[in-house]
């Protein structure tokens, strides 16, 4: 059984490397908490490159707009249709903001339009329990960016499977530290990257 | 005193009225008198009206001469016929192909209807259902369809038969299990059959006591689940109920190296060799499971059969077990071809993986009642010489099949014509 590698996508608009830290982080919590065999460091992917199909899940954030070109937009929709998830955060937790606005079109555009996910969904339970939904960060709770809390998640979904998991929590800023820095945190807030991992290893 | 010429017409008129009278009395004849039991001999064509004749008159001998084999209601009235005291025989104008066709219920959740066939080489024979042709071969030979659904019955025609035939069964299938680790294959496995309509259920293991699971779980027994995949060494704590499963009638797919795991390995159809790297870029070939890598199925069992091979390696093999079906796939990592395959390698994925869960499944068939459109002759030559014994060796020029019709028509018109003249001659010369 090969390993996972968590892969972060690279599109040629805007900042895709925003969260250096994010990848490092997430492979720490599934190593810890689960017996998945995972690769020590994450993947770097052109969403424009035949090499997207080799990583199923991939991870994609940014600050500044996000225009997909021609061969970027066919790869995701192919991407998508096949069966592979992307896991898409906005940097800025702004509604308004400039990624979000452009990202949630470019992604209507590729995949579908996006919808809101019930906080049912398995994707809450698929490792760890989170009965009231996607949890809450520390940038939604300190009023930054939009001063909201964002209940829900948005996706595009492939029959009942998410293809396209977009978030407005700004999970990327909440995620970005180094790893060895979660013994400071009463509560590790990777859990909920965990079970966003298991859900597309699983569903 | 009559001229002579007057003598010679009197003589005409007594000609004519006791011609008209022995024409009239051969009908009476004819219309009385008791069925006869003679031989006849039938030419090809609709045998109908000779069938009907025969009922009525029960001919000591009926010779049949064919030139296409017949449907089941003639053969069966011919048989019956037979059967209540005739001597039935027949014999072909020309040679009539042997052929045999059958449907039954693919192992599959799509409902498809598998129909084989195959006749004797030599004419162009068209498959069809009451809704149209549905292909053709130029010469005969075999083949095998899967079709969606069917209308009716399916026939196989040929100049010299038609053989036709419906699923007299179809059968119930129960959820897969699937079991895995949590990872692209297991998720790719499990979404390749739910997408080919297969139930899943699934026991994905996260952490050493954590497992995501999905659909109907219980005890591994056929009454819960058709088939069981085991997907990598998670299966290990599954291994003897699994074994068992297996010996009860069940269906079980060994994929990867699972094979390899001290309970399976009983029931394996093979060992398991040292991995076969895929070759590079080989997903996106005509064939695109060279681009897999695969643990070859090595040392064979007696009774394991190769069912898929690179070069002089064994990929897929199966075996039965007791009353169940092994089949042990080297192939890991399929999700590649699906994820990095050409333009169908998703579709094909699914297919492939269905295949095999139908090539091992439990499927119980349920006869089915046939609906009164669908006509059942599956072996026409063959149910022909069964019912009829072979065929004899007879002179099969024989002339048109005849019923008499046209001697009562010609003796009718006979008495008719020849009272008329007899009538109008003795008119003419002003007798009454």
């Amino acid at each position: 059984m090969s390993e996972f590698v968590f892969a972060t996508g690279q599109y040629e608009s805007g900042d895709w490397d925003s969260a250096p830290l994010v990848p490092a982080n997430l492979i720490d919590s599934l190593a810890k908490y689960t017996s998945l065999p995972v690769a020590p460091t994450g993947a770097i992917v052109a969403l424009a490159s035949d090499d997207l199909f080799r990583f199923p899940l991939v991870y994609l954030t940014g600050h500044l707009p996000v225009r997909f070109t021609e061969a970027e937009r066919a790869n995701v929709r192919r991407f998508a249709d096949r069966g592979g998830m992307l896991f898409v955060d906005d940097h800025n937790h702004d509604i308004d903001g400039a990624f979000h606005k452009t990202a949630v079109e470019e992604l209507g555009r590729a995949v579908g339009k996006l919808t809101q996910l019930a906080n049912t969904h398995p994707l809450y339970s698929s490792f760890f329990k989170f009965p009231d939904g996607p949890p809450n960060t520390a940038h939604e709770l300190n009023g930054w960016g939009d001063n909201l809390v964002h209940s829900h998640l948005l996706a595009a979904m492939r029959g009942d499977r998410i293809a396209v998991l977009y978030s407005n929590k700004d999970y990327s800023s909440e995620w970005g530290y180094h790893p060895d820095n979660k013994r400071f945190l009463s509560i590790d807030n990777t859990k909920f990257g965990v079970n966003v991992i298991v859900y597309a290893l699983t569903r | 005193m009559p001229s002579p010429a007057e003598r010679v017409r009197r003589v005409a008129e007594l000609v004519l009225r006791a011609t008209a009278l022995a024409a009239l009395a051969v009908l009476l004849w004819r219309a009385l008198r008791p069925p006869t039991a003679a031989g006849v001999s039938v030419a090809a064509g609709d045998l109908t009206r000779a069938l009907e004749r025969w009922t009525l008159a029960g001919p000591a001998e009926l010779r049949v001469v064919l030139d296409k084999a017949p449907d089941a209601r003639t053969r069966d009235w011919i048989r019956a016929l037979a059967h209540s005291g005739s001597q039935a025989q027949w014999a072909a104008s020309r040679p009539i192909r042997g052929s045999a066709v059958i449907a039954e219920p693919a192992s599959e959740p799509s409902g498809a209807t598998r129909v084989r066939f195959a006749a004797a080489g030599g004419e162009p024979v068209s498959i069809g259902d009451a809704a149209g042709t549905i292909d053709t071969l130029s010469r005969g030979g075999a083949a095998e369809l899967e079709l969606a659904s069917v209308a009716g019955s399916v026939r196989a025609s040929g100049a010299t038969f038609t053989a036709a035939t419906a699923a007299r069964d179809s059968i119930a299938l129960k959820p897969l299990l699937v079991l895995g680790a949590a990872g692209w294959e297991s998720k790719f496995t499990i979404a390749a059959l739910e997408e080919r309509g297969w139930r899943v259920a699934a026991r994905v293991r996260v952490a050493p006591n954590v497992e995501v699971t999905q659909g109907p779980l219980g005890a591994i027994d056929t009454g819960r689940y058709s088939a069981v995949i085991a997907l990598d060494s998670t299966a290990a704590s599954s291994a003897t109920a699994i074994a068992r499963y297996a010996h009860d009638g069940g269906g079980v797919i060994l994929a990867g190296a699972s094979a390899r795991i001290g309970g399976l390995s009983s029931i394996a159809p093979g060992d398991v060799g040292r991995r076969i790297a895929g070759v590079a870029g080989g997903v996106t070939s005509a064939s695109p499971r060279t681009g897999l890598g695969v643990f070859p199925v090595t040392s064979l069992v007696s009774n394991g059969v190769a069912l898929e091979s690179r070069a002089s390696t064994v990929t897929v093999a199966a075996r039965r077990v007791t009353a169940g079906r092994v089949v042990q796939t080297g192939y890991d990592e399929t999700w590649r071809w699906r994820m990095a395959g050409g333009d169908e390698a998703a579709a094909a994925h699914r297919e492939w993986w269905s295949r095999l869960a139908a090539a091992v499944a439990y499927a119980p068939l349920v006869a089915r009642v046939p609906a009164a459109d669908e006509v059942i002759d599956e072996t026409p030559l063959a149910s022909l010489i069964d019912a009829l014994g072979p065929p004899a060796t007879m002179d099969t020029r024989v002339a048109p099949a005849s019923d008499g019709t046209r001697t009562t028509r010609f003796l009718f018109l006979l008495a008719v014509g020849a009272l008329l003249l007899e009538w109008a001659s003795r008119r003419l010369r002003g007798a009454r």
